[in-house]
């Protein structure tokens, strides 16, 4: 926790340096998973307010998406008067890309800045040095909580924007522009598939992204100088390292499990 | 200090239950899970000279109807025909053994998948059995080629001559489209308008310099590159020794024909021979009675 210490001036060490604790940082918030048990209570709070509270953002903004998306196919689509085929291509891109993409932004943006500042502040007012004086291990008890709950709530946020994505593309394609109800629903379910598409794309995606972002926001919380420019820059950093981590991350996946 | 924790625990719980309903939602609602589950199933082998874009796990249909997937397509040793292995539903084991496994395409451009006819035979084919009878994908890439040609726009360069044809429907054919000879673009099309008095549509072919020697009685026909793709002008030699000169007028035309009719006229001859067994048939009766 106190392994940041940059070395030499050039930039490259100094990711290298950062990109090496955030890593070892990694281990060290595994390692202390079996000591969190006993604040399990502290998990399930972390993880409403990681998930629960981000539900109305990732609602919204999943029924825009899918209704954005809608509309832009139609448009191109009609042009091969293949408008039929639009339903699925909304539910393939948004399952395969824009659905654990998009939510892993949203997810740094609202959940990892808050986990970043609220250790960051935690560590500038002497939390944590409190912690450790009362014999409460502060990476069992406020990091690991804080990992597990974006682990586990980025799946589950993942599959609701979906969801609302698909709904937004009925609303627009079926309601809206008179794509057959029928089709519709016969074209997605024809090319959709559990494994490659639901599995592959929905879940195994946005678990990565989910411990990427959680890990990025938690280390940046701890590593920040205790400062209130610290934790502002900290901050900075979680959602500037998150989202170049998903879409990179996103690449290298998409690669691998196509 | 119990009452804030308990309604942490209610809402992580509600928000729990919501993820895992989206994900039954879009399991069940939004992808097929007969995709992924497979009931009871045998197998049969089918061989077949050429699969065109079939894939593993295609659909195997009876009458339209999904009875089985494609288990395995592998190329057989030592011949030139693939071996692909059908995978096929319990409840479906009444397949006659003379029945044809056909590879057909869903549409224009959809997927590829084997559609099993039935025959007449008695006797039913076994589990892990052979349909001896089969046919192979048809190649629409060379039925089409045989209509349309295509090829690449070149600059133009070294300065060119106009030509005008006119022609009785130019389709969409637009200002700047290419003009190919051989299939090589070999200059553009200047300008696109209709003869008020004539009423048909003036073109004016710009054609390349390098080009001089295209002989004054060739054709010009409006064709269009791919299904669908842009329209161009093609240019078919004719035998005159005089050659075109700049200002001269094609007499030869033939317009933009009309997908729409071309298809129409396709499945119109395609059904009547299909059917005329049963329609000469029918029409017998009636004859026969008058």
């Amino acid at each position: 926790m106190n392994q940041h210490t940059p070395q030499g001036n050039n930039v490259v060490t100094q990711s290298l340096t950062q990109i090496g604790n955030c890593g070892l940082f990694l281990l060290t918030l595994l390692a202390a998973i079996p000591r969190s048990f006993r604040y399990v209570r502290e998990t399930i709070r972390q993880l409403w307010f990681v998930g629960a509270m981000s539900l109305t953002i990732i609602m919204v903004c999943g029924l825009f998406v899918g209704m954005v998306l809608m509309l832009q196919l139609y448009h191109v689509l009609s042009i091969f008067g293949g408008t039929s085929a639009s339903g699925m291509v909304v539910a393939l891109s948004v399952y395969r890309e824009l659905g654990p993409v998009v939510t892993a932004l949203l997810f740094a943006g609202r959940a990892g800045t808050a986990i970043t500042a609220e250790i960051g502040l935690m560590r500038a007012t002497d939390q944590i040095s409190a912690m450790e004086m009362m014999a409460v291990d502060p990476i069992a008890y406020v990091g690991t909580p804080r990992f597990l709950a974006g682990l586990i709530a980025m799946p589950l946020l993942c599959c609701v924007f979906c969801a609302m994505a698909v709904f937004g593309g009925h609303l627009v394609g079926v309601t809206w522009l008179g794509i057959d109800n029928g089709t519709f629903w016969s074209n997605m379910t024809a090319q959709v598939d559990v494994r490659t598409d639901i599995v592959n794309g929905v879940l195994l995606k946005s678990l990565a992204f989910g411990a990427v972002v959680s890990l990025i926001a938690v280390f940046q919380g701890f590593t920040t100088p205790p400062t209130s420019e610290g934790v502002a820059y900290a901050t900075t950093r979680t959602v500037v390292a998150s989202s170049i981590a998903i879409l990179a991350l996103d690449f290298v996946l998409t690669a691998f499990l196509m | 200090m119990s009452q804030p924790r308990s309604s942490y625990a209610v809402g992580t719980g509600l928000f729990i239950v919501l993820g895992f309903a989206a994900l039954a939602y879009l399991a069940t609602q939004t992808s097929s899970v007969a995709n992924v589950h497979q009931g009871d199933s045998y197998t049969l082998d089918t061989q077949f000279t050429n699969i065109g874009q079939l894939k593993e796990r295609a659909p195997v249909k009876i009458a339209g109807v999904r009875v089985g997937q494609v288990q395995s397509i592998t190329l057989a040793p030592g011949r030139e025909v693939a071996d692909v292995k059908l995978s096929i539903d319990k409840s479906y084991n009444k397949i006659p053994q003379d029945s044809v496994a056909t590879i057909f395409t869903s549409g224009l451009l959809g997927d590829q998948y084997v559609g099993i006819q039935y025959g007449s035979a008695k006797q039913v084919v076994a589990a892990g059995g052979a349909l001896a009878r089969t046919k192979s994908t048809e190649p629409l890439e060379e039925m089409l080629g045989k209509f349309f040609g295509a090829g690449n726009v070149v600059d133009n360069v070294g300065g060119s001559y106009a030509v005008k044809a006119d022609f009785t429907n130019v389709g969409s054919l637009s200002v700047g489209a290419p003009v190919k000879m051989a299939g090589v673009v070999i200059g553009s099309v200047q300008s696109v308008h209709a003869d008020p008095v004539k009423l048909n549509a003036q073109v004016v072919l710009a054609i390349d310099k390098r080009y001089n020697t295209i002989p004054d009685d060739s054709a010009a026909a409006v064709f269009t590159s791919g299904l669908i793709g842009t329209q161009y002008v093609a240019i078919q030699p004719g035998g005159s020794p005089d050659m075109l000169k700049d200002g001269d007028e094609m007499i030869l035309t033939q317009s933009a024909m009309q997908l729409e009719d071309l298809i129409g006229k396709f499945l119109v001859n395609g059904s009547s021979t299909d059917k005329k067994d049963a329609g000469d048939g029918k029409s017998d009766t009636p004859a026969g009675k008058h």
